[in-house]
């Protein structure tokens, strides 16, 4: 007896979780096929197992009809074979969609034809059967009526044997055919299975056919077995085996569904699924425990306390919602927080993206992320070049080419006004002419997600469609929104690390560009007999535009090089190092001083453009006679302060060198006598501003030196920088200074 | 014949290639006789002179001209340093600069 409640609580549960799971799967994606035909290959398996709980009630029912077998409602239980032929369109539209090459609409739905003949045999056979005896003719009657009506009856009887052959072995018939469909379903769903590349996908599949080769494995064994053993297989063991096949096959379902999103059901249906199916076992066993604790009191107390039982209700009901969200939490973290669910999604990929700096890595990652949890199957990147400043869609597997994208493409222009990841065939206006449409459409791309920074369209996404034929979910989008604003900031992060990459190497060959500026630079001026010299030069950059230089002629002779090219840093540091080898290589030559630096005029007006040029002094201290021979190529005019307080300016010379070619230069010789004083210098010195724009001028430098000639070399120099500095102290100075100072320090002995 | 009044300062950067782009314009227009009144110029740099010179250049080899006209001291000075007073034809009023064009 108890026995027999429980067979149909459990059909009544199969029966009752193969409906809802029905209802939500169809409802979670109506518009798709595969949605569709599952929930109603699920819905009238559920048929079968609430007819058979039905069927249990009414036969243990001492109040029910005599006969209830032969009732027409009970005899809808045979509805439930439809189930076979939604079987086999299940298995040809999972895990690949095969129905569509499957020939004319009409042969799909011939399968659903034994099914119906059985119900309406099961339904209809006595109306049938009287249908067919309107043209019973009485033997010996003759006529004319009778040479039309003989073969019409004759017919008919035929028709009614059969009809009466279907409904004698109909079970056995509608058996054997059912098995016929449950080996076809059996082996298009593992062949499909064979060609799923998805890992995801693949997982689903292994649990669906799981649940359907155990199902439909029970199924077989309880058919056959009948059909071979009728006495063995009495209608108790058949339905058990049959209830078992249904909820090891439903379960399985419900797993995939929910823990591997088979279907791809959204995640609010798989939530709800979870909470009804634990509100309805908790308050199952509720009810149970209410009706159950009267019993429970009176046996423990002797009495009918019927306000204990009622105290005992109110206490379960004060624990119903926390145990409840408990029985929820539970099933939860032990189905749904899977990585493919979308809270996890986004936290995964945000930490995983901020790590990635490397962009080939990075659409790496962004392309895994959208396989494995929107199972989608192709995923195509168009991305802003900046070094083509063009558009280009990058390769892919399928398509090895990059192909860049005209700017003014119909298409592109419509992606770039896009904010939200889009249907592509929402953006059908902008094909007419568009080569990238022709692109996306020979792509199958389904889904375009525009990846946008403030005002700039950094490029776009474009997805194929889902594997295993299901369709982009609201949810979808939302999560896409999410995912591709993050796609955003990582690639603009990866963009800025590789520009700060280029700026560090930059920089650090400025540096290098300084050291060997540096090393261009005399370490120490030379030691004379008869004076000493000092230099500074101090660059407004990394690397500047003066430079000093000594270059030892012979014994006797020493030349000194300033010089300031035009502009400051890079560009003018490079003329810089172009001049001062071009004076060395002339001075070593031995070429006089107005012909050098003709030549080198001539060489970097050709070789450089108008605009630049540098100014230079070129003097050669004659040690042996006390003489400066020296040429002024529009530079500030060096000041020699005489040892009496009279100042020279050494103007003698020619035009600035490199801007202009076929210029001439003229020389000057000075005599130096002692305590004669000579300082040279750059513009940067001269030309320092105060808070006012007030310039340091040549004035004020020269009465400094005029009034300090009888300091040492070194000493003048630093008076000079200190009086320059007190005047503007910006620090680097604003343009590139340089001084040198050179001291007679005794009488020269002139040999003449 | 073209007279340009510069203000401010040239120190190079975008506005002083403005000064060049305007000369180019003018040479691609065949208009190659040049006068630039320096007189509201405040302060020239050594990249302002080479901005100066390069003109001077570029409309030398289109057989044009270019002039200066009322040089300040601050410049007349730098031009004397840098012995450019013998490469620009400069003069004290902008009529002047346009009468040695004749």
């Amino acid at each position: 007896m108890s026995a027999e409640l429980l067979r149909t609580l459990c059909y009544f549960l199969t029966g009752g979780f193969l409906i809802f799971l029905a209802i939500t799967i169809t409802r979670d994606n109506f518009r798709s096929r595969l949605n569709r035909v599952t929930g109603a290959m699920l819905f009238f398996a559920g048929l079968g197992p609430l007819f058979m709980a039905l069927g249990s009630i009414l036969a243990q029912s001492a109040t029910a009809p005599l006969g209830f077998e032969a009732s027409p409602i009970y005899k809808l239980r045979h509805l439930w074979e439809f189930f076979f032929p939604l079987l086999l369109l299940f298995s040809c539209l999972f895990p690949f969609d095969r129905l569509s090459r499957a020939g004319h609409p009409y042969i799909r739905l011939a399968i659903f034809l034994p099914p119906l003949m059985h119900s309406v045999i099961v339904l209809f056979f006595d109306q049938l059967s009287s249908a067919l005896d309107i043209f019973h003719v009485d033997p010996g009657d003759e006529g004319l009526s009778s040479l039309i009506v003989q073969p019409l009856a004759t017919l008919f009887s035929w028709l009614k044997l059969t009809l009466n052959v279907l409904r004698g072995y109909e079970r056995s018939i509608f058996a054997a055919i059912s098995i016929a469909y449950v080996v076809a379903a059996g082996y298009f769903l593992e062949s499909g299975r064979k060609r799923v590349t998805n890992p995801k996908i693949l997982t689903q599949t292994r649990w669906v056919l799981t649940g359907t080769r155990i199902g439909l494995g029970l199924y077989l064994i309880s058919q056959i077995g009948w059909l071979l053993f009728p006495r063995q297989f009495t209608e108790g063991v058949t339905s058990t085996l049959l209830v078992i096949a249904l909820l090891v096959g439903s379960s399985l379902f419900i797993f995939a569904t929910i823990r591997h999103q088979f279907l791809d059901v959204q995640m609010v249906f798989r939530q709800s699924f979870v909470n009804t199916i634990t509100s309805a076992l908790l308050v199952g066993i509720y009810i149970l425990m209410v009706v159950q604790s009267r019993a429970i009191v009176a046996r423990m107390f002797g009495v009918e306390a019927e306000l204990v039982s009622y105290g005992f209700i109110i206490l379960l009901l004060l624990f119903f919602q926390p145990i409840n969200n408990w029985v929820d939490d539970l099933i939860r973290s032990m189905f749904m927080r899977t990585r493919t669910d979308h809270r996890n999604v986004i936290e995964r990929f945000s930490r995983q993206v901020i790590s990635l700096f490397d962009p080939t890595q990075l659409r790496q990652a962004i392309e895994e992320t959208l396989k494995t949890t929107l199972l989608v199957n192709r995923v195509y990147f168009v991305l802003y070049d900046d070094s083509i400043t063009e558009y280009a869609m990058l390769p892919s597997d399928d398509h090895p080419r990059r192909v860049v994208i005209d700017r003014q493409d119909l298409m592109l222009r419509g992606i770039n006004l896009l904010d939200a990841p889009t249907y592509y065939r929402s953006l059908t206006d902008y094909s007419p002419g568009s080569d990238l449409a022709t692109m996306l459409e020979s792509r199958n791309v389904r889904m375009v997600l525009p990846m946008k920074d403030a005002d700039h369209l950094l490029g776009f996404v474009a997805l194929t469609e889902k594997a295993a034929g299901y369709r982009y979910s609201s949810e979808d989008l939302n999560l896409l929104g999410v995912l591709s604003n993050q796609m955003v900031s990582a690639l603009t992060n990866a963009r800025l690390y590789v520009e700060s990459l280029e700026r560090t190497r930059l920089q650090e060959e400025i540096n290098m560009a300084r050291q060997i500026q540096l090393d261009l630079l005399p370490s120490n001026p030379p030691t004379l007999d008869c004076s000493t010299i000092c230099a500074r030069s101090t660059p407004s950059r990394t690397v500047g535009g003066d430079f000093y230089d000594f270059i030892k002629i012979d014994g006797d002779r020493l030349g000194m090089v300033i010089a300031d090219a035009s502009g400051k840093g890079m560009p003018a540091a490079l003329m810089i190092a172009q001049t001062q080898a071009m004076i060395r290589s002339e001075v070593n030559n031995g070429t006089p001083i107005a012909s050098m630096l003709k030549n080198v005029n001539q060489q970097l007006a050709v070789t450089t453009s108008a605009e630049k040029y540098v100014t230079l002094f070129y003097g050669e201290l004659d040690t042996r006679r006390g003489t400066f021979h020296y040429a002024n190529a529009g530079h500030n005019y060096p000041i020699l302060a005489r040892s009496d307080g009279t100042i020279e300016l050494l103007k003698t010379g020619g035009l600035i060198i490199g801007a202009l070619p076929h210029a001439e230069y003229e020389e000057d010789t000075v005599t130096l006598g002692p305590d004669d004083m000579l300082v040279l210098f750059t513009d940067g010195l001269s030309e320092a501003m105060d808070e006012s724009e007030v310039e340091y001028g040549e004035d004020r430098l020269r009465q400094l030196v005029c009034s300090h000639r009888n300091e040492k070399a070194h000493e003048i120099m630093e008076t000079v920088l200190k009086d320059v500095r007190s005047h503007d102290p910006t620090s680097p100075p604003r343009d590139d200074t340089t001084i040198v100072a050179l001291k007679m320090t005794r009488t020269i002995n002139a040999h003449e | 014949m073209i007279v340009l009044e510069p203000r401010g300062k040239i120190m190079g950067g975008p506005d002083a290639t403005l000064l060049h782009d305007k000369l180019y314009e003018f040479i691609q227009q065949g208009r190659t006789k040049v006068v630039i009144d320096l007189s509201r110029i405040e302060w020239m740099n050594s990249t302002g002179l080479g901005i100066l010179i390069q003109g001077y250049t570029t409309l030398r080899n289109s057989d044009g001209q270019l002039k200066l006209a009322k040089v300040t001291d601050k410049i007349q000075s730098l031009l004397t340093i840098t012995k450019l007073v013998s490469v620009f034809d400069a003069y004290d009023t902008v009529e002047d600069a346009i009468a040695s064009f004749n």
